[in-house]
């Protein structure tokens, strides 16, 4: 089995259009999240979101892009694909060769598009330009033809978790020899079929959310991208190296579609199983980026799977407690952070936190430190059961 | 990597009293699923399901003993529940985002069948859904062939389906997709005009690597997005070269052929280059047009093992292919995605 480095980070979230401007945030401790401004909405001013500030034709003129038929999705999926592609120093003879992959996980796909895709959908008028563009494939297809992409594409959705099983995905065919390296990562956009179906399950926060704390009422749902270029050990030879993805695995929780077990058994497996791959005992981890949604339930029962992880629960926080979350992109901009903190050998705090669960007692990160971090753990944990864990070690 | 059990539930009658014979016919371009009465599933479940879960659940659950679970849970759909999810869109718009209920919105998400699978069987393991619009299905057995080098002594369920719904019906209608005028999945092949007739389908297989009592050994499968035929050519003429197969090899060219004339050319060259040493089978005048139907390829290139045994049909050239058993599995959606997978029928 060929090792697997990552050589390059993109990203673009609430907190900025850039692996840079994310990190000095990271670092300030600021909050991304904000009223809505962009996205259309009812519940613009209701509810808090992580709303990536940059609209589509700043990022439709910026990539040049002809095609009327782009949607959001795909926009802030190329800017966070170009980022990394950019920083691992890809060739485009590299890039379109048969041995790069190209896995991209995706939930929202055109569905941001309300009004369009109604129309397209109920009525036999003439069709919008949107009508190849509203499926989750229809994102990697995009990135696909406009990078000219011969090997092995795929499209994963496993909610909240498909950026954590992106990566794995494009992790083991590497492994396995089939490609040399691989594009991976997430996009999502917000969109009102996401708004009202998270809101319709009254999960949403009027407020900013606030993971782990004890009064913590839902989750911001919120847009952006994050890819990262894994590479075969082989091929590295002198690039900068993040780090190497040592673990990772993929179970389910298999209790219900929407919620998870109370003693979070999925959870618990995905974090047991990526430790036994990385070949890991669990006080090696030095951080954690935990899913850490603040909603009522993701939060106790993440806390409650993490105490019977780890003896000691190392240092954590909750990137979504800046950025939001952003469903099948989170993952992938998470990764990204998870990588900076290990880089930089820091952590970076959990926002809007007052008081721990009383049942478990775990308080996050409070403030950006340095730290020192061998080993970093990212968790993605989605509806339908999906659970995935993420190891990167230093190289 | 060998299939042990299949299921299928289709627009014809595959799933519990199979009869290849007999063609249900499309109406208004559509077939549409013949839906079993899904004993194994529970009442209060089954009303919540859309009909992507249902299908996808009903034909997974016979193949999953309670002697042993399968390891992981690997399924590919382009869009997994599109009625749902436009009726969730429907709601929003109609209701001006009031107050919704949740049910289409949770039943819509493409994960919710491998979510549905893995909650009814009480299956922890791996649980993944790929939706890669043509080349999902593609992409579950990809995962499947790295998952069985990963852990040589497990077993897993792997799926390929769709839901065809009034809603991406319009939508693919409207792009060109489907045919304008009433047309009949019985003279599909005749057809000269562009579109094909809309199908759905669910195809279920349990996988592992112990070919003892196996039904068939999938050798390999690869993948290609273009447009452009010499590239398609090339593809096809390294994937046999890749596995030391000639054309002499193939037994059978299952065809995806759709009775779309814009994709004649792809099936016509690869026809081509098997000449007349293949016999060529197609099918979707049985399935329909739909991202996954590769899968039901997959199903019906195991119902049989032999050729003669297979209703005309389905037949669209026959070969002599006494002592051959290789069978190859080709089918491109839209001329933009094309696939093989080379299939070793291991029981002649």
């Amino acid at each position: 089995m060929h090792r697997v480095f990552v050589t390059g980070i993109g990203v673009i979230s609430a907190l900025g259009d850039n692996v840079a401007s994310n990190h000095r945030a990271l670092v300030s401790g600021d909050c991304g999240l904000s009223k809505a401004e962009l996205v259309k909405t009812k519940y613009a001013d209701l509810l808090h979101f992580g709303e990536v500030k940059v609209e589509n034709e700043t990022l439709i003129q910026r990539f040049s892009i002809n095609d009327k038929g782009i949607t959001r999705t795909s926009l802030l999926a190329l800017q966070a694909c170009n980022e990394a592609i950019s920083d691992a120093a890809l060739s485009q003879q590299q890039i379109a060769s048969f041995d790069t992959a190209l896995i991209v996980a995706n939930t929202v796909g055109g569905m941001c598009l309300t009004d369009e895709l109604f129309n397209d959908s109920n009525t036999k008028t003439e069709g919008s330009p949107f009508l190849a563009s509203y499926d989750n494939g229809s994102v990697t297809l995009f990135l696909q033809q406009r990078y000219g992409i011969k090997g092995v594409c795929n499209t994963i959705n496993t909610a909240c978790s498909s950026s954590a099983n992106a990566i794995m995905y494009g992790a083991r065919l590497i492994q396995h020899g089939i490609v040399k390296r691989a594009i991976v990562g997430g996009a999502d956009s917000l969109a009102k079929f996401t708004i009202n179906g998270f809101n319709s399950l009254g999960i949403l926060s009027s407020e900013f959310c606030r993971p782990f704390d004890e009064t913590r009422n839902g989750l911001n749902l919120a847009e952006g991208a994050g890819f990262l270029i894994l590479e075969a050990e082989s091929d590295v030879k002198n690039k900068k190296v993040y780090a190497e993805l040592t673990g990772y695995a993929n179970t389910n929780d298999a209790y219900h579609a929407s919620t998870l077990s109370p003693e979070g058994e999925g959870a618990y497996q995905a974090m047991t199983l990526a430790l036994a791959k990385a070949i890991l005992s669990p006080e090696k981890i030095g951080f954690i980026n935990t899913h850490g949604t603040g909603t009522e339930n993701n939060d106790l029962v993440e806390s409650v799977a993490l105490k019977r992880v780890f003896q000691t629960v190392p240092a954590f926080a909750s990137s979504k407690s800046k950025i939001g979350h952003s469903l099948g992109a989170s993952g992938g901009i998470e990764a990204v952070f998870s990588l900076l903190a290990m880089n930089h050998q820091e952590v970076y705090p959990s926002l809007h936190f007052e008081s721990a669960i009383p049942e478990t007692g775990l308080i996050p990160v409070l403030k950006t430190h340095s730290a020192n971090i061998s080993h970093v753990m990212c968790n993605s944990f989605g509806f339908g059961g999906n659970c995935s864990s993420l190891v990167f070690s230093k190289v | 990597m060998y299939i042990h059990k299949t299921s299928c539930i289709s627009a014809q009658n595959t799933f519990s009293d199979i009869d290849l014979e007999t063609i249900n016919q499309s109406e208004n371009n559509v077939l549409k699923v013949r839906e079993p009465k899904y004993e194994g599933i529970p009442a209060g479940i089954l009303r919540r399901m859309g009909k992507a879960v249902r299908i996808g659940v009903g034909s997974a659950l016979p193949l999953i003993s309670s002697e042993r679970k399968p390891d992981g849970i690997v399924i590919g759909t382009a869009n997994g529940g599109m009625e749902d999810c436009i009726k969730f869109l429907n709601q929003i718009v109609q209701y001006e985002e009031g107050t919704l209920t949740p049910t289409n919105f949770v039943q819509s998400t493409p994960n919710a069948i491998a979510g549905q699978i893995g909650l009814i069987s009480a299956n922890h393991g791996y649980n993944i859904t790929h939706v890669h619009r043509g080349l999902a299905f593609e992409n579950a057995l990809l995962d499947v062939k790295m998952l069985l080098l990963e852990n040589p002594n497990a077993e897993y369920l792997l799926g390929g389906l769709d839901e065809i719904s009034d809603y991406n019906y319009n939508i693919e209608y409207l792009a060109g997709w489907y045919k304008k005028e009433a047309a009949s999945n019985i003279d599909l092949y005749s057809s000269q005009t562009i579109g094909s007739i809309a199908g759905e389908g669910s195809a279920m297989f349990i996988v592992n690597n112990n070919p003892s009592d196996a039904q068939a050994n999938i050798v390999d499968l690869t993948s290609l997005h273009s447009n452009n035929i010499e590239d398609v050519k090339t593809w096809f003429i390294a994937f046999l070269e890749k596995n030391n197969v000639t054309v002499e090899d193939i037994a059978v060219l299952i065809s995806g052929e759709n009775g779309d004339v814009r994709l004649h050319d792809y099936y016509a060259l690869i026809e081509n280059i098997l000449k007349s040493n293949s016999s060529i089978v197609h099918y979707k005048h049985f399935s329909g047009e739909y991202p996954t139907t590769t899968a039901f390829a997959l199903w019906l290139a195991i119902q049989t093992s032999n050729i003669d045994s297979l209703p005309t049909h389905f037949i669209k050239q026959k070969a002599n292919t006494t002592n051959k058993n290789l069978c190859l599995l080709y089918n491109t959606y839209k001329g933009s995605q094309h696939s093989l997978i080379l299939v070793n029928d291991i029981r002649k």
